[in-house]
Formats: structure tokens, sequence, C-alpha cells
């Protein structure tokens, strides 16, 4: 039995340049799927039919890419929750954050709410899926990877611990079919209050030194600051090396 | 160090020893004498101290005399205590407590928490299981909420997010406060603001007059909105709590938490290959290069070590590793918190991978070489000899520990 | 006897052969359509053959004589012996110059098989050491048979027993000469030769001029396939001239891919061609295999795709398109083109660019730079310059096209120092700054073309608004791009590399130079500015205006070894048993020079990246820089001052 699986897809932004692209993440959503389903795999964008960036999600080899068809600005859930429930999706992947706009990352939890499903985080893998009940590998920091057992259908987020998308080809995105669906247009309340602007360089946090007297400050200006020179090892014998390094990784705590 | 003034017999003894080694250390420093025509001469160069930057600095103040102020008066400065005996409202805090303490990114949350209850307001942390944190005090906890339970231990995103909810019903916070982090606080936020259908403000850096500012999209752009009821803030979202002591008053929920089925069961963690996890987010690297002669010998030692491998451009071109384990500009850029090099001189593009870690330990030959600049640990020496000390101390190491468990 | 036989001998191989041509000519065509002149070109054939194709022979002047001993002397054997033997002409004179071609064709064969004797390693065995065997059976037999006609034995000389020895030796000579040449034996190379080189698909190369753009692809046309999945979606000269080689193995001797022990070999690439094109396996192939991977093991058809078939993905990655196997092919036949032509499907259509490709090909689109910076940092090299915008300007002698080295810290010190030259030199000039983009040099040796073509056309765009006389730029891979790529898209420009700039303006006496001091010098020539653009004397010229006496490699000039670089090498890192630019390295070391001029900011990147120690790598606009004076004013004009009043 081949699972149902459908990936969300948005239009992303080259995190230099800010043109627009593939959104890392949600082709890695893509990958996954593929990897998952293989022809089987939907993809669904909604917004803008006529971005021509949607081609490069066929250039993984997409034969159709459906477009819920919206203006900007619109608000997706709703739509996607439709369109979700009725394609009969079993597991919906997406990225983590969208790379343009308010990129909140709160669509996918927002959508699980309003679809009544289970929502997993951090999607690394999946190892099976069986009887309804998929059991995954989800990314934690550094690598470390947490099994957890889901029931169909559910929702997963992929964050950049999923595997990595394939190239976008030029053939097959040229070749590959947008599949145009026309839904209710919601506006999306939050811009009404909110504004985007360019982002502004965060300041460094300085090193504040609250001190009482004269002398407190002094001792802060002249202490050692971290991290200049390190210690050097000469002429000591190989144990000995080898102690200083051990300790030092015991103190960090990489060596248990 | 006790403020109670000791007397130290062996330092006595060594400066009453003129044989002994540190005799001329330990002989108290004159700073003045009677010169032999009866003026009064002082030892000019002998006032102050060398600084850290290689620069005299003199200290009139007393306190500090080159290395004659052993003992530092550590006065713990007892910080004026904020009471509010009744919160006219709420601020909401969920701390990662990561490791069972509050990491830094929380400390700054509770500062954001702190400026936001202003004279009237409680700033209420909500802890899920057992901590270990003791300075919740200093840190700015008004109220401290500890859910306990089995239902909370794990990963139970569905579970915690309940429980905030009766939190919720019966604090009724004027804010929630999260950390948009990966260690949990990013997703427990958002699934808890979406069950309260509440669109938060992610990735908060700035508030400022019910106005905040948070990161959108890939970085290229901020957001600027009202504050909304709940906040998912950066790092260095605020200043931390720094000159003021807080209640820490333990409050309880009122009602019990009704426990649901949950959707998602964690199995636990699962061991992963050091060697398997991806450069870019391994914790411990242990890297060759080009003074790397016997390879074998190099996979054993970061096997003995569960380091992560990683090469230098060069080792990698030579064929010695594959070319998804070089490290630098070309390569990956690693965020390792240690770092070990091994062999490696430690080329521009090198260092410049490197540069987002926090240790770095280096084996080298040459005593000259940048990678030893860069390195807050250098040994010198042969890396075979070394290394092969490295394995016997690891195992050494561990079959200390497995005898002191038993 | 001998006198019935021989007819049916000749005219058996003959019609045989004439069938094996028919066989073969419909093999070519299954490749696709390609616009050739095919009347001129045959009759420019001789020429071409005589001339361009002996050019490239000639470098080795023993096999350029044996080869024109025994082709001549074959040529006209054959020619003669339908005559005398065939159609029965036998006049004496006839007979005394079918004597003297065979014997032409004799002395040619004999130094063709003392050369067998021991073959070096570039040259394939199996059939090809039988041919001077047959070579000699053919001449000997003729030249015994002809005996008799030229009235110098009596007619039934010897008896049967030479007439049925003879017999054989004609048999033999023929069918490996006149049947083994249609039907795939080794001469199979003069047959398809000629035709190659008369309907060649780069007949601009012949005549001395120089033809070494990429042609492009046609992405309008929906019908056409991108780039070449299976042998039949060559075109068909191009199949045609993967039938001409020789298998003399230049290629591979020139190849540095082959020579690094990467899985390419110019010559077997182009035998797994005519295998594609025939159908069957490589077991025949008698030369050397790829390194590390056995022959045997890949077969293929002209309807299956090559790669994974006939051909490994990793075999056409290795390529740094330095076109060393292209100088070298004394049959000009293109390597290059044909390795582009599959890389452009791998690409194109499967996405499938190794290692870093598909994130530099991204990176190209969505910056406009392989390594994906900000393209507002385009002119920070420049800051404190206060370089001239063409923006700006709108109008300017010299346009310097600065490249992509902008975004790297080694080759700004480059840039600088050749800003320094063009300011010491008083040259008009002005830079694109951030309206330039990356030239489309490396998405299209990767196979990109759309990606090419789109930066192609922006660039363009941008160029056309503005006016100025020339381009000039440091890095030969824009340089070859902007002089012989843009040209199919409307973009003519005269281009000039910086040495070349550098040259002329030394000559015309715009710069004060002193002398370059201390160390020894060698010069590395970049492919894309010797090979590709034939200039190898304007760099030495600026190297001697500063007093060098540059100490030649033994691989220099047009046979300079490339540094790995080009062709998106770097980036598909095809792992082989050393590296190109250590072997780069070691012929600079044989010179003894403490120092290697550059003119190519690859070239630079890969040379430095060799461990040291190792000679020190300057780009020529460097030397130049260093060795300015720069309080005497040039010579060429000398600052008029107003003379002081004196009251």
């Amino acid at each position: 039995m081949t699972t149902n699986v459908i990936s969300l897809v948005s239009i992303g932004a080259h995190p230099t340049s800010g043109r627009a692209r593939r959104a890392e993440q949600d082709a890695r959503a893509v990958e996954l799927g593929l990897q998952m389903a293989g022809d089987k795999l939907q993809v669904l964008h909604a917004g803008n039919i006529n971005e021509p960036t949607l081609r490069s999600y066929l250039g993984m080899g997409l034969p159709h890419l459906h477009v819920l068809e919206q203006p900007s600005g619109a608000d997706a859930l709703p739509v996607l929750g439709d369109y979700l429930r009725e394609a009969g999706a079993q597991v919906v992947l997406t990225g983590s954050q969208a790379e343009t706009g308010e990129g909140s990352g709160m669509l996918p939890f927002l959508l699980a709410e309003h679809l009544g499903w289970p929502l997993i985080v951090g999607l690394a893998q999946v190892e099976s899926i069986d009887g309804g009940v998929a059991h995954v590998l989800q990314a934690l920091p550094r690598g470390q990877r947490r099994r957890l057992k889901v029931r169909l259908p559910f929702l997963a987020t992929v964050d950049n611990a999923a595997p990595k998308p394939r190239q976008s080809a030029y053939g097959p995105a040229q070749r590959g079919e947008l599949a145009a669906h026309e839904v209710e247009v919601e506006e999306d309340e939050l811009f009404t209050g909110a504004s985007l602007q360019p982002a502004k360089p965060r300041p460094k946090r300085l090193k504040v030194i609250k001190a009482k007297s004269g002398a407190d400050r002094m001792k802060a200006a002249t202490a050692k600051a971290s991290g200049g020179g390190g210690q050097v090892l000469k002429g000591v014998s190989a144990e000995e090396g080898a102690q200083a390094i051990l300790k030092l990784l015991i103190e960090e705590g990489v060596v248990r | 160090m006790s403020d109670i003034i000791r007397r130290d017999p062996r330092a006595e003894w060594i400066a009453r020893n003129r044989l002994h080694p540190l005799h001329a250390a330990m002989q108290p420093v004159q700073q003045s004498w009677m010169g032999p025509n009866g003026v009064m001469r002082k030892n000019v160069h002998g006032v102050g101290f060398i600084g850290p930057n290689g620069i005299k600095r003199i200290d009139r103040s007393g306190a500090q005399q080159g290395g004659a102020a052993k003992r530092t008066a550590a006065v713990e400065v007892q910080l004026p205590l904020h009471r509010i005996a009744e919160p006219a409202f709420y601020i909401n805090v969920v701390p990662d407590m990561v490791g069972g303490r509050l990491s830094s990114h929380d400390r700054d949350l509770l500062g954001l928490a702190r400026q936001l209850a202003g004279h009237d307001g409680a700033v209420l942390a909500v802890v899920f299981g057992e901590h270990k944190e003791s300075a919740f005090a200093t840190a700015g906890v008004d109220r401290l909420l500890v859910l306990d339970g089995h239902a909370f231990d794990g990963y139970s995103p569905e579970q915690r997010v309940q429980g905030l909810r009766a939190v919720d019903n019966q604090f009724n916070p004027r804010h929630w406060l999260l950390p948009d982090s990966r260690s949990g606080g990013g997703e427990l936020g958002r699934r808890f603001a979406a069950s309260l259908k509440e669109r938060p403000a992610t990735r908060v850096w700035q508030v400022k007059d019910d106005q905040c500012i948070g990161r959108a999209g890939a970085g290229q752009q901020d957001v600027a909105r009202p504050l909304p009821r709940v906040i998912l803030a950066a790092v260095e979202c605020a200043e931390p709590v720094s000159d003021t002591r807080h209640e820490v008053l333990p409050v309880e929920l009122s009602t019990t938490l009704a426990r649901s089925l949950p959707r998602i069961e964690d199995l636990g963690a699962v061991a992963v290959d050091p060697a398997a996890i991806p450069m870019a987010e391994a914790e411990f690297i242990f890297s060759g290069g080009n003074g790397v002669k016997d390879w074998a010998l190099f996979h054993q030692t970061a096997a003995a070590l569960g380091a992560t491998e990683g090469a230098s451009r060069v080792a990698v071109d030579d064929g010695f590793m594959a070319r998804d384990r070089q490290v630098g500009a070309s390569g990956t850029w690693v965020t390792a918190r240690v770092y070990v090099a091994v062999g490696i001189s430690g080329a521009i593009q090198h260092l410049q991978g490197i540069g987002a870690c926090d240790k770095v330990v280096a084996i080298n030959l040459d005593p000259g070489c940048d990678m030893i600049k860069r390195a807050d640990l250098s040994v010198i020496g042969e890396s075979a000899a070394i290394l092969q000390a490295l394995i016997a101390a690891v195992e050494a190491h561990r079959h200390g520990a497995k005898r002191d468990a038993a | 006897m001998l006198n019935t036989l021989l007819p049916i001998l000749l005219f058996a191989a003959l019609g045989l052969a004439v069938l094996g041509a028919l066989r073969r000519a419909n093999m070519w065509r299954r490749g696709r359509a390609s616009k050739v002149d095919l009347l001129g070109g045959l009759l420019a054939m001789p020429k071409r053959y005589m001339v361009d194709l002996h050019h490239v022979v000639a470098r080795d002047k023993y096999i350029a004589n044996t080869h024109v001993a025994t082709a001549l002397g074959f040529v006209l054997s054959a020619l003669l012996a339908i005559l005398v033997h065939g159609f029965g002409l036998q006049n004496r004179i006839l007979g005394y110059a079918l004597l003297l071609a065979s014997t032409l064709m004799f002395v040619g064969a004999i130094f063709m098989y003392l050369r067998r004797r021991n073959p070096p390693a570039r040259l394939s065995k199996g059939p090809w050491m039988r041919l001077p065997k047959s070579l000699l059976a053919f001449s000997v037999s003729f030249f015994l048979v002809t005996l008799p006609v030229a009235g110098i034995l009596p007619a039934d000389f010897g008896g049967w027993l030479l007439a049925a020895l003879l017999s054989v030796g004609v048999l033999w000579g023929v069918s490996e000469m006149f049947f083994g040449m249609t039907w795939g034996g080794p001469m199979k190379h003069a047959f398809a030769g000629a035709l190659h080189l008369a309907w060649h698909r780069r007949a601009e190369r012949f005549g001395g001029g120089r033809s070494t753009g990429l042609k492009p692809l046609d992405l309008s046309d929906k019908s056409a396939p991108l780039g070449v999945e299976k042998p039949k979606d060559f075109t068909w000269n191009q199949l045609l001239g993967f039938d001409a080689c020789v298998q003399c193995g230049k290629c591979e001797a020139a190849c540095p891919a082959f020579a690094a022990g990467q899985p390419l070999n110019p010559k077997k690439l182009i035998q797994d061609m005519v295998v594609g094109l025939a159908g069957g396996t490589d077991a025949k192939f008698a030369g050397s295999p790829y390194p590390g991977k056995p022959v045997g093991e890949h077969g293929g058809n002209p309807h299956q795709p090559i790669v994974n078939g006939l051909v490994d993905a990793e075999t056409l990655w290795s390529c740094t398109t330095c076109r060393a196997c292209v100088e070298e092919c004394p049959m000009m036949i293109e390597h290059v083109d044909a390795i582009v032509d599959m890389r452009r499907h791998l690409t194109l259509e499967r996405g499938a660019t190794p290692n870093k490709g598909a994130e530099v090909l991204e990176n190209l689109i969505a910056t406009d730079n392989p390594g994906g910076f900000a393209p507002g940092g385009r002119l920070n090299w420049a800051a404190d310059l206060n370089l001239p915008l063409l923006s700006e300007k709108a109008s300017c002698d010299v346009l310097f096209w600065v490249g992509d080295g902008a975004f790297d810290m080694r080759n700004q010190r480059t840039l600088r120092a050749f800003v320094k030259v063009l300011k010491a030199a008083r040259v008009d000039f002005a830079v694109l700054g951030l309206e330039e983009r990356d030239s489309g040099d490396v998405a299209r040796r990767l196979g990109d073309e759309a990606t090419f073509q789109l930066l192609a056309t922006r660039n363009i765009q941008t160029l056309e608004k503005y006016c100025f006389k020339r381009i000039v730029t440091c890095d030969p891979h824009s340089f070859h791009v902007l002089k012989n790529e843009y040209g199919a898209f409307n973009g003519n420009y005269q281009v000039q590399h910086h040495s070349t700039f550098m040259a002329e303006l030394i000559d015309a006496g715009a710069l004060n130079l002193g002398q370059h001091k201390g160390s020894s010098v060698t010069y590395h020539d970049p492919c894309y500015l010797g090979r590709y653009n034939g200039e190898y004397e304007a760099p030495r010229q600026v190297l001697r205006a500063l007093g060098i006496e540059v100490k030649e490699m033994q691989r220099s000039g047009f046979r300079s070894r490339c540094c790995g670089g080009g062709g998106g090498a770097p980036i598909t890192d095809i792992p082989g048993k050393q590296r190109i630019p250590d072997m780069r390295m070691d012929d600079i070391r044989e010179t003894g020079a403490e120092l290697v001029a550059v003119g190519c900011p690859q070239c630079t990147a890969m040379l430095e990246g060799v461990v040291e120690p190792r000679p020190l790598i300057k780009d020529i606009a460097e030397l130049v820089a260093d060795a300015l004076l720069e309080d005497a004013a040039p010579t060429k004009a000398p600052l008029k001052r107003e003379p002081a009043e004196v009251h």
C-alpha cells in the first residue's frame, strides 16, 4: 500500500540576494516526499501560478504541481486545509518556515490545529508506515535523533536535517505542468497591523559592566579577555599532552 | 574564599628557606626603604602590575597589588529584593530549561518579561518536571509554577500545551513569552499559540512601546507589529535581570490536568553514529590534516573519543578523507563546540570554517603555525604518539568511570 | 592464373568496401541533422588533409614522413592496381609507376613496423599491431605481382607456388586495405577521416582559423534534445568524427585527468562513442582503459543512454575542458564538444551535476556568481579605488571586465594590481560594477546551457546600453566566453586579455617600467588564453619587458598542462590518484624557477592550493604593478609644466 503524501511548497528567497528561488526547506519536503511516494507524490502551492520559480520544483522531476490560485496577502490556511482533506492526504510535508513574508513558521501548526491532525516538528526520516501508524525520526539539535510513533494522517515539518533536495533540472522544469485550482480568497488579517521592513542589523550585545566603585570598573577593564591566546604545551611528553587534551574534552562534556 | 586571614605555614617556611627554589617569590616585595644617606627610596618599577595586554597598570585603590592580592575580598552583594504582593497582572514565561537549568536565552527572556511586568506585574515562570536551577531569584522570577507529573516526561508537546492552557485559564496572563529556540521553546510556543488561536510574534528581537520587531522570512526583513499576547523571542531579545532579586513564590494549579491520549508517542532517543552526523551540526569534531601520517590511528582515535571526523582540504585532496568531510570556506562551515585539529597548520580558509567553534585544540609539530594561534589548547609534538596516548587516556578514563559507578 | 584471380579479388574487395561504406554511412545518418556544406567540404578536403592535418601530424617528424610515404604510396598503388590488375591495362609505364608507388608504400610500412616494435603506452595494440604487416603484405604482393607487367620478370615466373603465395598476400592486403577500411578495420580512419575533414563541424578551424567556442543549444526548439543522451543524439558529422579516430593516443598523453588517474581517457571515450554508434561492447578496445575502470564491462548501442551503459558519469565530469586533446588530435576530433554535449543532458535533463555542481548552478541563478555571495558586494574590493562606473560615464575606451574574482580575496590583489597599471597608463577605463554578472563560463562547461544563456543574454543587454571600444579582462575564461561565445547571441565585442592589453601599453610606451627584481620566473599558459585563443606571445612579451627571461617548462605554449581548474572540474571534483595542480607544480619545480607568472584567477587558485614549500605564484598584472616606476612620468605623455613666472 502506498501512502498518499502531499508536500506543500512556497516561493523562497535567496539568503544573500533575496531573489526568488525554490525554498530550501520546502525543497527538502519535496525530496522526502519523492523518497516516500515516488511518482505518486502530490505537490501543492497556494499563491500565484505565474511565478516562474514554481518551475524549479517541477525540475525535481515532478510531472504536475497543483496551485491553489490566490493573490498575495490571502490566507492560505482554509484553502489548504480543505484541499488536503478532500485529497485524502495521509502524510503532509512542509518546510518549517517560509523564506518570504512573515515566515513565522505558524502555518503547519495552524493547519494541524485546523485539521485536527498530529504534527511532527523537524521530521528527518520516515522509518516505516504500517497499519496507519508511522515510525519516524525527529531531528534534534547537534545531529541527534528521536524516534516517534504517530498515527496517520499527520503533518510534518522538515528542517535542514531532512535529506538534501535533488538538483532542479531545466528540461523537466519546462515540461512539467502547473495545474491551477480556483479557490475562494480570504484576506489575511495579520498585515493590517503589521509592516514589513528591511532587516536592521541587530546590535551586538556589549559587555555591560555594572560597577559600584572605580576600583571595580578598573578590575573589569583589566580582567583577562576570554579567548585571547591559548595554552601551548611544548616539550611535554605525549602522555601529558594527551591528559591535558582529555581534561579539556571532559570539562566541555564531549567525552563522557 | 573565606575572608578570614589565615597563616600559610608552608609559605612562611619557604620564605625562611633560602635554598628553596620558590624562596625568591615568597619574599615580600620591598616598595620603599631607607637609603644609605637616610633618604627614603622608592622602587617605582615595583608599583602596579602587568595587565592582560602587557601594559603596566597602577591601581591606587590598594585593592590589587601585583600578585600580592591573594585573598580577594569577594563580597557577595545582596541585591535589593523586588516584592510584588498583589500582582496586577501576570507575564508568563516558559523557559526551555535545557539540562534542568536556565539557559542564557531563558535569562534574556526573563529580562524581557521583567521589562513588560513593570512595577505592578509579576513574572510567572512555568517549568515542566524537575529542575536543578537555584538562581530563579536573580533571574527575575516572581512566581514559579512547576508542572510535575509523568505526563510531561520526555517529548510530550501535546500534554504540555494542555498544561499551558490550564495555566492560561487560571492566571489569564497579559503576555506569554517563550524562547524561539530549537530546544523546544519554538515548537511549544507555536503549538500553544495555535491551540489558543493566537497569532504569535516570532523571532522577536526588540520590544518597545507596545510594538515588537521580529525577523521575518529568511532574515532579510523585519516585521513590526503591535505586541501580541504570545511572543516567541529570539536570543538577546532583552538584557537579563541583573540588579534585583525576586521572590520566586511557588504557585500551584488549582485544577487537575485532564490527561488525553497522546497522538505522538516518544520512543526515546536514537543512538546516532558520530560519523553520520552532518559536519555542520556536529558538536565535537576531530579533524585531520596534512600532518597526519597514520590515518588508521586517526580513525581509531576519533572512534575512541566518539567524535565526528573532519579534514583539511589537503587531506581530502590527497584522498585520505571524503570530500563531505572537508572543513573550511570551500567545504563545510562547522559549529562544533570542541574542534580538535590534528596536523592542520590552519590555512585562512580553514580558520574561516571553524570561526564559530567554541574551543579549539591543536596537535601540531610546528609551534608557529596559525592553528596554534587560534587554539585554546595546543600540544606540540608528533601526532601519532599523542593520539596513541589519547586513546590510552580515554580508555583509562572510561574504565575508571565504570569502576566508580560499580 | 593470377590474371584472372587478381581482378576478382580486387573487385570483390572493392564491392564489399562500397557495401561497407554504405552501411557505415547509414550508421552516421542515425545522428541528428547538421548544417554542413556537403560539396564545398568535399572540394576543400584535399587541402585540409594536406595542409591543416599535416601541420598537426608534422609535430612528430618521424610519423609525418612515415605517414606521407605510406599513405601516398597506398593511394597511388591502389589506383594503379585497379587500373593495371583490375581493368588489365598491362601498360609498362603504369607498371613502373605501380612498382614505384608500392616501393614508397613499402618503405613507409617498414618505418611503421619499426615504430610498432616497441610501441609507447598511448598507442592501441590489437588490430593496430597487424596493420604494418598488412601494409607490408599489400605493398610487397603488388610489387611482385607487377614485376611481370613492368617487363622485369617473365609472366609465369615462379610457377603456381609463388602465384598462390602472391594471391594470399594480395588477398590479405586488399581485405585489410579495402574491405577493412569500411567494415571497421584500422584503415577505417582513412575513409572516415577523409569525410570527417570534409564535413567537419568546425570548418573554421581549417586554413589557420580557430574555432573554440561551444555551440549553443536552441532552447526555444522544444523538439530538440537537451544535450546528448544516446549516441543518436549527436549530429551525424560528430558520429563521423568519432569514426575518424586513429587511436594514436596523442590525446591520452596530453590529458591532465588521465595523468592524474581520474577515470578519463579521451581516446577511450571516442572509441566508446564508436562502440555506441555501431553497437556492442568495449571488450575489443586495445588501448589504455579509463584509470580504475577495467575494459569489457561497458557496452551500448545508438538507442541506449550513454551514461551508465557505455561510459560512467564521472568519466565525463573528470574533463577540465583544457582542450589539450583537441589540440593534439591529428584527426581534429572535437572531444570537448562531445563531453559538454553529454554533460548538458546530465545537467539539463537529469539534474545530476555531481558534488558542488548543483549548488554552484543554483548560486549562479540566484546571485549571478558561483559562490553565492551577495550581488551587492561585487565592487567591495575596489571600495577605496574610486573606480569610474560605466553607468555614470556611459562611454569609455576600455571596459574592464572584473569577473567573479571580485569576490575572491586572493584575486582581488590581482585586480587591484591591474587597476594600478590602468591608472598609471592613464587609460580611459570604466567598470560595470554591480551591473556585471558571471560570464556564464562555469555554467556552460557544467552543461547548464539554460543558465549560461540567461547570464549571457543579460550581460549582452547590459553591454548594449553603453559605448566602449574594447573589453579587457584578467580572467581568460570570461575573455573566451565574451569573445567567442557571446557572438551566437549577438554580442560581438573586441575583447582582450589583460596580458595582451598590457603588452600593447608597453609597446606604446605608456608604462614606465622598472625591472623585475630577484627570483627566476617561469610562465604557466592558461588553457583558455593559449589553446582556446592562441595568445602565447603577449604574456611573454610583457615578462620580457620587465627584464624577465622566462624559464620555459617542458610543457608550455600549446602543450601547456592544465592547472586542473577549468571546466568546473574543481566543482565536480572527481577523485583520482593525484591532483592535477600538484603535477603542474612539479613541472614548474623542474625549471628551478622561484616564481611562476600566471594570467588566470583559476590557475592562481589551483596552484596556490599546492602545499608549501612551492614557488611563489603571481599574476602578470601583479608583476607589472610591482615594477611600475611611479614618480617619473611616462615617456609618451610628458607632463607639460607652465614655466614659473619670475618677477
